[in-house]
C-alpha cells in the first residue's frame, strides 16, 4: 500500500510510562500519505496515549516521533496546523454556540474569522445541523455533539486526521456520509488515523489495520493480508485471537449463572 | 459574540507581546471565547439569587454590584487619620480576605479547566501564546475584582487623604494582586502534589463555607474594631507580624505618609515590595510544574468506600420500609458526591453555623459573659436551621439529573417512601452533626440547664424540615437540572419559612416561662412529630398526600 515518497508519520521505538505502569513498549510505525488506519486493541492498550503523544498533548515519552518529516520534540507547533483531531470524550466548550466554537477553533489554525465562519456554515448544513448553528453546545445530543467536533477538525483541510471512536453516536445515515468522506479525503492523498472498538466498521474502512496489545503492535497490515497469516473469520475474530481473548464463552455463561444466582443468604 | 472593551485596551500592547513571542491574534482570539464563557457562568456569591438572565449576554464585569457593595463599606475604614498601621492593615485584610476567597471559589474552575488541554494544545498553538492567555484571562478577572472592591475607597481616599496616599495606595493594590495570585497558585500547586484532583475540588468547596462565614463574621468585626481604632492602639512591633502580609501592606503607609522612621517599618515596607515580585519570579518558574499537576485532576481519585458500613447502619436504625432505606442510602451517597449539590449547599451551611452565634457574639463582645448564662439567648440555636430550606430545595437538582429515568423504571408503588429516606438522610447527614456542634457550644456558654430546652429544639426542627419539604412542590430527589432552579422563584417562600422558624422560637419561648413547660411542649412536639410525618408520608398506597406524581 505504502506510495514511493516519505512517510507522513514515523514513530520509532516509541516507549512511554505513567507513574505506575508501562504503556508503550517500543512502537514503531510508519504510516504514508493515503493511509486510512484503523489503530485498534484492548481497552488500557495504549491507543489514545499514541494519539496523544503525535498530539504533543502528552509529554515524557521516550524514542521519536517525526510527522512531516520533522521531530515533533523540536519544539515547532506549526505541524498541527496541518492535523484534525477528534478526541476520544466528546471535549468541546459547551456554553459556546457552535457558530462560536468552529470560528474560534478555526482561528486557532490561523483562518480568518469570516472564511471559517462561511466553511463552518456550509459544512453544518451539509451534516443536516443547520437550524442548530446559533445554539449552544450543551443543549446538543451526542451525536450532534460528534458532528460538530468533526466539523472542527477538518475545517481547516488537515493532511491527517487523527480520530478516535469518530462515529460514535451517530445515526445509521451519519455513519455512511462520514464513512465515504475519509474514504474521498484517502483517496485525495489524507492520511486518517483512526482508532475504534466497532470491528465491523474498522474492517471495512481501513486500507491498514495495526493492532496493539499491552503496548505493543501484535499486527500489522490490510485485512486481507491479516486473513492470510492464518487468522481465519471476521476481525473481531482475529483480535480475539491475537489478544489471547478465548474465554468470552465462559466468561458469558458464568455472568448468566452469577445473573440468576438465588442468594443464599439474606 | 461580544467584543470586549479589555480585549480593545489590550490590542494597545500588541507589538509587545509579538516581541516576546506570543501570538497575538491566536491569544485575542482565545481570550475573547474566555470571557464569553465565563459571562455564561454564574459566580458563587450570586448563585443563590440568580434569575432568568441565563440569556443575556454577559461580560464578567456583569455580576460585581456585590464587590462595589462591599467596596463601599470600605469607606468608613478610610475615613480615619493618624493611625496608619491599624487602618490599613484592616483594609489591606479585608481586600486581601475577599479577593482570595473569591478567586479560589469562584476561578478554580476557569484556571483548573481540564478541556483545554485537549481543545488548545491539539492545535498549533504554541506553549508561551497558551500560557500568557491563561495569565491575562485570570489578571483581567483578578483585577475587575479588585477595582470594584477597592475603586469605592480609592476615589474616596484621593479627596480625603490626597493624592500620594492614593498612589501609594493604588500601586500596592497590583502587589498584592500579583501576591495573592501566586499564592492561590501555589496553593493549588501544594495540593495538588500531595492530593488527587477530588480533594482540590473538595477543598475548593471547603473555601465557600469559609467565605461565607467569613464575610458575616468579618463584617461584624470590622465594625466592633471601630471601638479600638479610636482609642487609637499605638503599634507594637512584634516578630510574628512579619508573618501578617497584610501588616506589610500598612507599613509604607506609617512610613511614607505618618513619617515614622522606624527600621520596623522599613523592613516590613521592603516585604511588601520585594515578596510579590519574588514570588511572580517565581510563578514563572513553576508554571510548567503547574500544567504537569493539571493532568492529575482527570485521574480518578479513590471514592472512600469506607463508611459504606456507616450508612447501612444508619439507614437501618432510621428506616424501617427497606425502600426508605435504600433511598436514605442514595440520597446520602448523592449528597455526599454531587458537586453542585455542595456548591449550591455549602453557603447555606456557612449561614446556619454563623447565624445562631452572631448575636451571641456581640454581647459577649461587650463584655456581658454572665448576663448570657441567665438569658435566653439560647433560642438562637434556632437559626441552626435555616439551611433545610436550601437543603430541602436542592435536594431535586443535579447536574446529572438526567439519570432519573431510572424512577420511570423500576417499579415502584408510592412515592412516599422516598422522600421520607430522603429527608431523613438530609437530616441525618447535615443537620444532626451541624445541631450537635451547636449544642456543645451552647451548652458551654449556658451551662447545663438548656439540656431540655435542646432536646426541644431538636423535635421542634424534625417538624420543620417536614414543614420545608412540604412548602415546595415535591418532585422526585436529584431529578431536575440546576438551571431549571433560576426560572422558579421561591424567595417569598424562603421568607415564610424564616418567619415561621422565628414563630417557633417565640412558642419555645413562652412555654419557658412557666415551670414544667418545656416538659409540656416537648410532650406535644413529639405527638405532632408523629403526626406530621405520617401524614406528609402516608403508609398506604391509595393516600393522595405527596406521593401524587412523578415529574414529566
Amino acid at each position: 500500500m505504502g506510495l514511493a515518497d516519505d512517510p507522513v508519520i514515523a514513530i520509532s521505538g516509541l516507549w512511554m510510562n505513567y507513574t505506575d505502569r508501562m504503556v508503550l513498549r517500543g512502537i514503531d510505525l510508519k504510516v504514508y500519505k493515503g493511509q486510512i488506519i484503523g489503530y485498534i486493541g484492548p481497552n488500557g492498550a495504549g491507543k489514545s496515549t499514541t494519539v496523544k503523544i503525535m498530539l504533543g498533548l502528552v509529554e515524557g515519552y521516550n524514542g521519536k516521533v517525526e510527522i512531516f518529516g520533522r521531530d515533533i520534540a523540536d519544539g515547532d507547533v506549526s505541524y498541527k496546523k496541518r492535523i484534525g483531531y477528534v478526541p476520544e470524550v466528546a471535549e468541546l466548550y459547551d456554553s459556546l454556540t457552535a457558530r462560536e466554537y468552529l470560528t474560534f477553533v478555526g482561528e486557532l489554525y490561523g483562518m480568518k474569522r469570516s472564511d471559517v465562519d462561511y466553511k463552518a456554515g456550509k459544512l453544518m448544513d451539509l451534516l443536516g445541523l443547520e437550524k442548530a448553528y446559533d445554539s449552544r453546545i450543551a443543549t446538543f445530543s451526542k451525536g450532534m455533539k460528534q458532528k460538530v467536533l468533526l466539523i472542527s477538525s477538518m475545517l481547516h483541510d488537515p493532511d491527517i486526521l487523527f480520530l478516535d471512536e469518530p462515529l460514535s453516536g451517530l445515526d445509521a445515515n451519519s455513519v455512511m456520509v462520514v464513512k465515504e468522506i475519509f474514504a474521498s479525503l484517502a483517496a485525495r492523498g489524507k492520511t486518517i488515523f483512526y482508532s475504534s472498538h466497532i470491528m465491523d466498521v474498522v474492517e471495512k474502512i481501513s486500507s491498514r489495520i495495526v493492532l496493539i496489545d499491552g503496548g505493543d503492535i501484535v499486527a500489522d497490515g490490510s485485512f486481507a493480508e491479516l486473513q492470510e497469516k492464518g487468522r481465519e473469520g471476521s476481525l473481531e475474530d482475529i483480535f480475539n485471537q491475537l489478544t489471547g481473548f478465548d474465554k468470552y464463552r465462559d466468561i458469558a455463561g458464568e455472568f448468566v449463572a452469577v445473573m440468576q444466582e438465588v442468594p443464599s443468604h439474606d | 459574540m461580544t467584543d470586549f472593551y479589555v480585549l480593545k485596551l489590550l490590542d494597545k500592547l500588541r507589538g509587545g507581546f509579538s516581541r516576546i513571542g506570543v501570538d497575538y491574534d491566536v491569544m485575542r482570539s482565545i481570550l475573547q471565547v474566555k470571557l464569553t464563557m465565563d459571562g455564561r457562568r454564574t459566580p458563587t456569591v450570586l448563585a443563590g439569587m440568580q434569575k432568568k438572565e441565563e440569556m443575556k449576554e454577559g461580560s464578567p464585569l456583569r455580576v460585581q454590584w456585590i464587590y462595589l457593595l462591599f467596596g463601599v463599606m470600605l469607606i468608613p475604614l478610610m475615613m480615619l487619620t493618624g493611625n496608619y498601621m491599624l487602618q490599613m492593615s484592616l483594609v489591606f485584610g479585608v481586600v486581601m480576605f475577599m479577593i482570595t476567597t473569591t478567586l479560589i471559589s469562584d476561578f478554580s474552575s476557569v484556571m483548573l479547566d481540564l478541556r483545554d488541554k485537549n481543545i488548545l494544545a491539539s492545535k498549533p498553538v504554541n506553549r508561551r501564546t497558551l500560557n500568557m492567555a491563561k495569565s491575562i484571562h485570570i489578571l483581567i478577572y483578578l483585577f475587575s475584582v479588585t477595582l470594584t472592591l477597592t475603586g469605592p475607597s480609592l476615589i474616596f481616599c484621593l479627596f480625603k487623604q490626597g493624592v500620594l496616599f492614593f498612589l501609594l495606595y493604588a500601586v500596592e493594590i497590583i502587589l498584592m494582586d500579583c501576591f495573592i495570585l501566586v499564592i492561590t497558585a501555589l496553593l493549588y500547586l501544594m495540593i495538588m502534589k500531595f492530593f488527587d484532583g477530588e480533594k482540590l475540588k473538595d477543598i475548593i468547596n471547603y473555601v465557600q463555607i469559609i467565605l461565607t462565614i467569613g464575610i458575616t463574621v468579618g463584617y461584624q468585626l470590622v465594625i466592633r474594631l471601630f471601638d479600638i481604632a479610636e482609642m487609637s492602639l499605638s503599634f507594637n512591633p512584634a516578630w510574628w507580624q512579619y508573618l501578617i502580609s497584610p501588616i506589610w501592606f500598612a507599613a509604607p503607609f506609617e512610613m511614607l505618609i505618618g513619617g515614622a522612621g522606624d527600621t520596623n517599618f522599613v523592613v516590613l515596607s521592603v516585604l511588601a515590595l520585594v515578596i510579590p515580585l519574588l514570588l511572580i519570579v517565581a510563578y514563572i518558574k513553576l508554571t510548567p510544574l503547574f500544567e504537569k499537576s493539571l493532568q492529575k485532576l482527570s485521574e480518578q481519585g479513590n471514592v472512600g468506600k469506607s463508611n459504606a458500613r456507616m450508612v447501612d447502619w444508619l439507614s437501618k436504625i432510621t428506616c424501617k420500609n427497606p425502600v426508605e432505606g435504600m433511598f436514605f442510602r442514595f440520597s446520602w451517597s448523592m449528597m455526599k458526591n454531587e458537586r453542585d449539590f455542595k456548591l449550591k449547599v455549602y453557603p447555606a451551611i456557612g449561614y446556619s453555623i454563623v447565624f445562631p452565634f452572631i448575636f451571641i457574639f456581640g454581647i459577649l463582645w461587650d463584655g456581658n459573659v454572665s448576663s448570657i448564662k441567665g438569658s435566653s439567648t439560647y433560642l438562637m440555636i434556632y437559626f441552626g436551621a435555616t439551611l433545610l430550606q436550601t437543603v430541602v430545595l436542592m435536594l431535586r437538582y443535579s447536574g446529572s439529573y438526567k439519570g432519573s429515568w431510572i424512577y420511570k423504571l423500576i417499579p415502584l408503588p408510592n412515592t412516599a417512601p422516598i422522600y421520607r429516606g430522603m429527608l431523613k438522610a438530609a437530616i441525618v447527614r447535615l443537620l444532626l452533626p451541624l445541631f450537635a456542634i451547636e449544642a456543645i457550644v451552647y451548652l458551654w456558654l449556658f451551662g447545663l440547664r438548656i439540656v431540655p430546652d435542646l432536646v426541644v429544639v431538636l423535635f421542634a426542627m424534625l417538624i420543620y424540615a417536614v414543614i420545608c419539604f412540604r412548602s415546595y412542590p415535591p418532585v422526585l430527589p436529584f431529578s431536575e437540572r440546576y438551571e431549571a432552579a433560576k426560572q422558579k422563584d421561591y424567595t417569598a417562600n424562603s421568607f415564610g419559612l424564616l418567619f415561621l422558624l422565628m414563630g417557633m422560637a417565640g412558642i419555645h419561648y413562652v412555654f419557658t416561662l412557666f415551670t414544667g413547660g418545656v416538659y409540656i411542649y416537648l410532650l406535644a412536639l413529639v405527638v405532632l412529630n408523629l403526626w406530621i410525618w405520617r401524614i406528609t408520608f402516608p403508609k398506604s398506597v391509595s393516600s393522595a398526600g405527596h406521593g401524587s406524581s412523578f415529574p414529566g
